[in-house]
């Protein structure tokens, strides 16, 4: 991703990354898809942080921390559901120019644990 | 001298100069002549109604792919079963945003809803996209060469030129995004 010019503190990877959040939605038998965003080196880290809040409804903390680790490991599990619900969200991002796929979350999932928190518009804004 | 978009009291705006207006224009219709899904004689209309389309290939054209990207990274027979039943729609998802922003050219004041904000970063995002390709920006690295082309005087042939315009889009996506994150913080 292209640098933006305002980071706030929320976007540094602190000591809390990936540590706090628990594991036991990735396993969970109901939830088996993922939506990755890979790092492209066009999409501005605004415009991928913007995207995340505003279509998942995700807070402004929890979408830059989403957008840094694409950026920094260069792909992200930002949702996670029924394939179907994957694969709607996916064409969503690909209508906003982001870079997503889907992929069944057993077995490979690249040790991207942490980020697995359903996705489905249940942020703050309604 | 265009003037970057701001948050305020009428809503998001933002000032271009006719020159910067024409070239916005051409480069989005550019971009909509690339998304246009072709005619094809022997399709069926009710299919091409609902959005179907039976005889769609993974594009061969690297800006285009990149618009419409696989939806699976190994699986290229899901990735084009899943294109059959989803990348007309998103062609014209694409389309209605390119064509809302460049409706919004005629004035030299933009000023937006928080639906046509989200139209023009959707619309300069794949500008910027297909721009990049012919750029040929893969990494970061080339990103920053890119980036730093910033004197139009200095544009002396094709590729530094496509440079700069690629700079201003960034610039002004950069402005939008800006003020739509303000705007957003303002309603929570």
């Amino acid at each position: 991703m292209t640098l933006s010019v305002a980071l706030g503190p929320d976007t540094q990877e602190g000591t809390r990354t990936g540590t706090a959040e628990s594991t036991d939605s990735l396993t969970a038998p109901d939830i088996p898809w993922n939506l990755v965003i890979w790092n492209d080196p066009v999409n501005l880290m605004s415009y991928v942080s913007y995207v995340f809040q505003s279509y998942f409804g995700y807070s402004e903390s929890k979408a830059n921390k989403l957008m840094m680790e694409v950026h920094k490991k260069g792909r992200s599990i930002v949702a996670s559901g029924s394939k179907e619900q994957v694969e709607r969200h996916a064409v969503a991002m690909h209508g906003f120019g982001l870079w997503a796929t889907v992929e069944k979350a057993s077995g490979g999932n690249n040790g991207n644990s942490g980020n697995s928190g359903g996705g489905q518009g249940k942020g703050k804004r309604g | 001298m265009a003037k970057a978009f701001k948050y305020g009291l009428k809503g998001i705006t933002g000032y271009l100069e006719p020159a910067e207006r024409d070239l916005l224009r051409s480069l989005i219709h550019d971009v909509i002549s690339m998304l246009q899904p072709e005619d094809r004689d022997g399709q069926d209309p009710l299919a091409a109604l609902i959005g179907l389309d039976m005889d769609v290939a993974e594009p061969s054209d690297r800006a285009v792919k990149r618009l419409l990207p696989n939806v699976m990274k190994d699986d290229a027979g899901a990735s084009l079963e899943f294109r059959q039943l989803t990348e007309r729609s998103l062609r014209e998802t694409k389309i209605g945003a390119l064509r809302a922003a460049a409706l919004d050219l005629d004035k030299d004041e933009i000023v937006l809803t928080p639906d046509g904000a989200r139209h023009w970063s959707m619309a300069l995002n794949d500008v910027r996209l297909v721009l990049a390709e012919r750029l040929d920006i893969q990494d970061e690295e080339d990103a920053e060469h890119v980036h730093l082309m910033q004197d139009w005087s200095q544009a002396e042939d094709v590729e530094s030129y496509l440079a700069l315009v690629y700079n201003f889009a960034t610039w002004l996506q950069e402005s939008l995004v800006q003020a739509m994150l303000q705007s957003m913080d303002s309603r929570r």
